[in-house]
């Protein structure tokens, strides 16, 4: 292979920008638009690239038309659910008159009939336009939506991040030690990292961290001193369950011919265990990313809320509250959208890591 | 080879970042010095005066902003002082008020204050387009209903009108000795009609919004912080510090490990659990505020159609046990006026009584108590509500021999069950819009959207009314106590449990912070060491 072929100088400086952003973004500095641009640039050239030599085009066409009707059928669904929940967004503590009511309803269509309501909405989603908050008055779903959920992507793709590169090795060192103290040691900690709720662990870590050992800043979102608990608590349950996952799919290729083989010809226990078993052992890993993806990318509502982190998930629980039908439509599309397209990517990688699937 | 290519392209990308400018906050701008750090619990939903509803959108407004008059919180009393109008005055029967505007006052865009303003203000308020929730505050105001029910399409014909000499002059449809408190809410502060015009909805971010307060909105980051920044144009005394910095901060353990950490100067709504022990710190205030916790009794459902039973529970239930239980300072309350209050008496009501609760209820026929009817008592999910829904529970078990059944159900879906008046007992909280008795008293009014209960008197329906228009004290005090008696000692439809504290805990570099009992925080007020 050549190093100084086109193709790899390109994804060396592609990885170097993207590894930067990160970098960047975690030490709280300034991301220069460009940079932005070719991140944004190579994924979409990457995406592109892989799809057409891959010959999968038209599969990826199809699931993106599938995907627009699964949006729309979670819009629809999610519409007629709202409706039927008792109380109205409207509803408080001290009743309101009803011409005050009234003209509030008049202001949101709320007083037209349900079917009117419905395609107004759709018909505004179709433009882009997903309407305005009830509760946050005169702001737009899209623009809080915009301003909240890079802060939740953010703190999403560190935890990813320290998930992957944690859990998988973490995983392989149980399954190659399986029964001795390192296996059982790993595993009791992955196991307390699945059962243990965030409530329970970001409370720890912050006594632990911030008033024993004054390292880190107990909450608020302003730089790593900031990022690096709320990061640790998030990451805590995909580690613990990436670590198990890994070492269960590690123990079972182990035993495979080709792994004798392999051993059989000389090669280095790591060699055949990061080379010929990790690849293989890969896919139920790959299969649990889908929605854990989506699910962190969206971030945590306890997570967010202990540390103060203006994040995305406190509208998913809170609009529901409020009985803010609009931001209820809109974070439902919006991780319903990340939740399909982290679903494709999987399905994408699968080929990858195993060529007998086949896409088409 | 792939993997070392990895690392050495990454610690390449990590020694390229120190090229790169960090980000500047406008946070570490402020001086520490000149910057007080406080915290609100969610976003405020607007800064749009005539829209806002909550306390977190009016905390922040009030100190962008003026209204006609303000409250002295200098002396904790609830004493009126001038703010935009210098001078305000009524006739006898409460019915037309009057306001002397100041002449010296200045938006901070430049522009002179004027009457018209407050006019604007008070359309946009009334005006069915603007879907205000607190319409209803000016309804008082002759031919204001109508307005804001579309009736009237002419504004000119609401009892609101600047005279020749640039008084604003006030019309009531029924006097109102306490009106004056109105102009003190957010909701009648004046508006600029120009710059709403211009900027819509985004009038309020801060490069469009214009104010006249001690403050000026200096940045406003959705769901993360607020900065106030001093007005030097103030037309009153200026603000003794410079920055005020606001955090948005869910969570209020959250905020204790903050202001431990020595990042927020004040915090409020303390962790009621923590109460015990915070409250033996020197940073530890509290105040009582004017809010209520009671139950209302559907009088409509057996057996609750028979005053005695009502009588009954009310005397079987021991207050000071579920204060003692909430640990928060709560104040134990049998009447309908919290203290603080004109017509306030902690005298009033029907005190702890089982052995006469005993025999009401043997009087009102259930002698053999197995007999008693399946009652349910519903409050809203919260962990301090079911606490004291399960010691009224045991109590009445105890002092009655009654065993009542709890349902619990989500904000919303509890307010829409309120509506639909199948509840028996209900938990509900009252928190004044204005400090002045008659807002506690017409809640319970026949014709009030917030009385579930019911329960409808014409006698104390009159008595409220007729005090509402009175403006000597001690006459008012009378009736009030002569509604509340028949409120809560002959007809007891509700049950009043406690009226809440309020718990801060201020920093040793705050030398002066004003609490009052209306929970307003008045930034201008305080001072540094």
């Amino acid at each position: 292979m050549n190093i100084f072929s086109f193709k790899t100088l390109l994804s060396v400086f592609f990885f170097i920008c993207l590894s930067l952003t990160l970098i960047l973004s975690f030490l709280n500095y300034e991301i220069p638009s460009w940079l932005w641009l070719v991140d944004l640039g190579g994924l979409l050239a990457f995406f592109s690239y892989y799809t057409i030599k891959k010959r999968m085009l038209a599969y990826v066409c199809k699931r993106i038309l599938g995907a627009l009707f699964t949006l729309f059928i979670i819009a629809t669904v999610t519409f007629v659910l709202l409706r039927t929940l008792p109380g109205g967004p409207f509803d408080q503590e001290k009743t309101l008159p009803p011409e005050i009511k009234a003209n509030i309803e008049a202001k949101y269509h709320l007083d037209r009939p349900l079917m009117y309501q419905y395609g107004y909405y759709l018909s505004g989603l179709v433009q882009g336009d997903m309407g305005e908050s009830y509760k946050y008055i005169g702001r737009n779903i899209s623009s809080i939506m915009a301003e909240t959920l890079p802060i939740s992507i953010q703190l999403g793709i560190y935890a990813l991040i320290l998930s992957y590169l944690l859990g998988i090795p973490f995983g392989v060192l149980a399954a190659s030690r399986q029964n001795t103290w390192a296996d059982r040691t790993l595993m009791v900690g992955a196991i307390s990292g699945v059962s243990l709720p965030s409530f329970l662990v970001a409370p720890l870590l912050i006594l632990f961290f911030c008033f024993y050992l004054d390292w880190f800043e107990t909450a608020l979102w302003e730089g790593p001193s900031y990022y690096i608990l709320p990061l640790l608590v998030l990451g805590t349950r995909p580690v613990s369950f990436i670590a198990r996952l890994t070492r269960a799919s590690v123990l079972e290729v182990i035993q495979s011919d080709y792994v004798r083989t392999a051993k059989a010809k000389g090669l280095h226990h790591w060699t055949v265990l990061y080379k010929h078993v990790l690849k293989n052992s890969f896919l139920p890993v790959l299969t649990f990313s889908g929605p854990l993806i989506a699910g962190i990318l969206t971030g945590s509502f306890i997570v967010e809320h202990i540390f103060a982190i203006p994040g995305m998930a406190k509208h998913l629980v809170n609009s529901v509250t409020n009985r803010d039908y609009p931001l209820i439509l809109g974070a439902t599309l919006i991780y319903s959208v990340v939740l399909i397209f982290s679903n494709l990517v999987v399905d994408l990688l699968y080929s990858h890591f195993d060529p007998r699937i086949r896409l088409s | 080879m792939f993997y070392y290519l990895n690392i050495v392209l990454l610690c390449l990308s990590l020694s390229l970042a120190s090229c790169f400018k960090k980000k500047q906050s406008k946070q570490d701008e402020l001086p520490l010095q000149d910057t007080l750090r406080f915290n609100i619990s969610t976003e405020p939903p607007t800064l749009d005066w005539s829209k806002a509803t909550d306390t977190t959108s009016s905390l922040i407004v009030d100190n962008v902003m003026d209204g006609l008059l303000d409250y002295d919180s200098s002396k904790g009393s609830l004493k009126l002082k001038p703010a935009l109008a210098e001078k305000w005055s009524s006739t006898p029967d409460s019915k037309t008020w009057t306001f002397t505007i100041r002449k010296d006052v200045k938006w901070n865009d430049g522009k002179e204050f004027k009457a018209s303003h407050v006019l604007d203000g008070w359309e946009r308020l009334l005006n069915p387009k603007t879907a205000s929730e607190y319409a209803y505050f000016l309804y008082p105001i002759k031919n204001a209903r109508a307005y804001s029910e579309g009736k009237i399409k002419d504004f000119s014909k609401v009892g609101v009108s600047v005279n020749e000499q640039g008084q604003l002059v006030v019309e009531l449809e029924e006097g109102k000795s306490y009106f004056p408190y109105f102009v003190t809410h957010t909701s009648t502060y004046p508006i600029r009609k120009d710059i709403i015009e211009i900027h819509g909805d985004s009038w309020t971010d801060p490069k469009n919004i214009v104010t006249l307060g001690a403050y000026n909105l200096k940045v406003w980051e959705h769901d993360k912080s607020i900065i106030l920044e001093r007005n030097t144009n103030y037309y009153n005394q200026a603000a003794k510090i410079k920055n005020i910095l606001i955090h948005i901060i869910p969570e209020s353990g959250t905020a204790l490990n903050l202001f431990e950490k020595g990042r927020l100067d004040a915090i409020r709504d303390l962790p009621s659990r923590e109460l015990p022990v915070l409250r033996k710190r020197k940073e530890y205030r509290s105040h009582p505020i004017l809010a209520t916790y009671y139950y209302g009794i559907n009088v409509e459902q057996k057996p609750f159609d028979d005053v005695r039973v009502r009588k009954a529970f009310n005397m079987a239930i021991d207050r000071k046990k579920i204060t003692d239980l909430l640990k928060g300072d709560q104040i134990p309350l049998t009447g309908w006026i919290p203290g603080n209050l004109l017509g306030y008496d902690s005298s009033l009501g029907l005190n702890f009584n089982p052995e006469k609760a005993r025999e009401l209820m043997d009087e009102a026929g259930y002698k053999d108590r197995s007999t008693f009817p399946r009652v349910v008592i519903s409050y809203n999910t919260h962990e301090d509500h079911k606490r004291v829904a399960e010691k009224v529970q045991a109590q009445l078990k105890k002092h009655l021999g009654i065993q009542v059944e709890l349902s619990n159900e989500e904000w919303k879906t509890y307010l829409q069950s309120l509506k639909t008046g199948r509840q028996q007992i209900y938990r509900m909280g009252w928190v004044a819009d204005y400090p002045d008795p008659d807002n506690f008293m017409t809640l319970m009014t026949s014709y009030s959207e917030n009385n579930h209960t019911n329960w409808g008197s014409g006698r104390y329906d009159a008595l409220v009314e007729e005090a509402g228009v009175l403006s000597n004290e001690r006459e008012r005090v009378k009736l009030y106590m002569e509604a509340q008696k028949i409120l809560v000692e002959e007809e007891v439809p509700v049950i009043p449990i406690y009226s809440s504290q309020s718990h801060w805990l201020i920093s040793d570099r705050v030398a002066v912070f004003p609490l009052n009992i209306m929970g307003k925080v008045s930034f201008k007020e305080v001072q540094l060491r």
